[in-house]
């Protein structure tokens, strides 16, 4: 399940590519197309700084994922002004919208945490096979 | 699949795979073979002794060091854990923080502590932190 679910999104990443690459190629940059690109950009970005954060900081799942969602939504925050997402009155949606991602984040992180936690023990435990 | 031993005295100890079609788990089948073989060159003071892999129980990087424990000893090791994580690919080394590689085979349990960091215990009674980053690795060994 998880493989397909896997492979649909990098399919449908590839698709969004492939189509939005012959309508650049057609008729230019449009309003829908260089929004899914600014998507790209700020997924790259936030992607990035994920990736720095395990790397060099170990704190506990729960404040790892506090500290990530001010500093995600501060990101977002950034990039929605700078791309002009935003209306000065409700650039506040983005600690929603960020807010949902990472819960839904963290559910999935820490229920994949104790998976594999089992499943490594359940493996050390196994007994060998008599030959 | 089949397991053959036979005793044949006078001759190194050779593994013979033989196989019907090459597919992916006979070639991790000779990596894991050919690790086995795998040993280190530490330092103790100013001597220099080899360590097998199997000796090993995890290497720790300190202040740009490299220290390799074994069950009761600490060596020093000249070569960086980029070098350990190229020498060590499919063997039972694993590397499970940025700055520590464990010894699966040693390995006796993982938990998670109640501050959500996770712990590793080998079969020394070390304790070793877990980076969940690295916990998917671990789980590939086995």
């Amino acid at each position: 399940m998880r493989k397909i679910l896997q492979d649909t999104c990098i399919l449908a990443a590839l698709m969004i590519l492939a189509v939005f690459t012959c309508s650049i190629i057609w008729s230019g940059i449009t309003a829908e197309i260089g929004l899914v690109l600014l998507l790209f950009g700020l997924a790259l970005i936030i992607t990035v700084v994920n990736f720095l954060f395990d790397e060099f900081l170990n704190l506990p799942i729960i404040v790892s994922y506090i500290i990530k969602y001010f500093v995600f939504t501060g990101i977002v925050m950034l990039f929605g002004f700078i791309a002009g997402w935003f209306f000065p009155s409700n650039f506040w949606m983005a600690f929603i919208y960020v807010g949902i991602v990472l819960v839904l984040a963290y559910a999935v992180d820490a229920f994949k945490v104790k998976k594999d936690i089992d499943y490594i023990n359940g493996h050390i435990k196994k007994p060998e096979s008599p030959e | 699949m089949q397991i053959v031993t036979r005793q044949t005295e006078g001759k190194p100890l050779t593994v013979t795979i033989e196989y019907p079609e090459y597919t992916e788990s006979v070639r991790g089948l000779i990596k894991r073979i050919k690790s086995l073989d795998l040993s280190f060159s530490a330092f103790t003071d100013e001597r220099q002794v080899r360590i097998a892999l199997s000796d090993v129980y995890y290497l720790e990087n300190v202040e740009r060091k490299v220290f390799l424990y074994t069950k009761g000893d600490v060596f020093r090791l000249d070569a960086s854990m980029a070098e350990i994580d190229k020498i060590t690919e499919d063997s039972d080394l694993v590397r499970i923080s940025r700055t520590c590689v464990m010894n699966t085979s040693h390995l006796t349990g993982i938990r998670q502590l109640k501050n959500s960091h996770l712990e590793a215990t080998l079969d020394n009674g070390e304790r070793l932190i877990v980076s969940r980053k690295y916990l998917h690795d671990i789980k590939r060994r086995f």
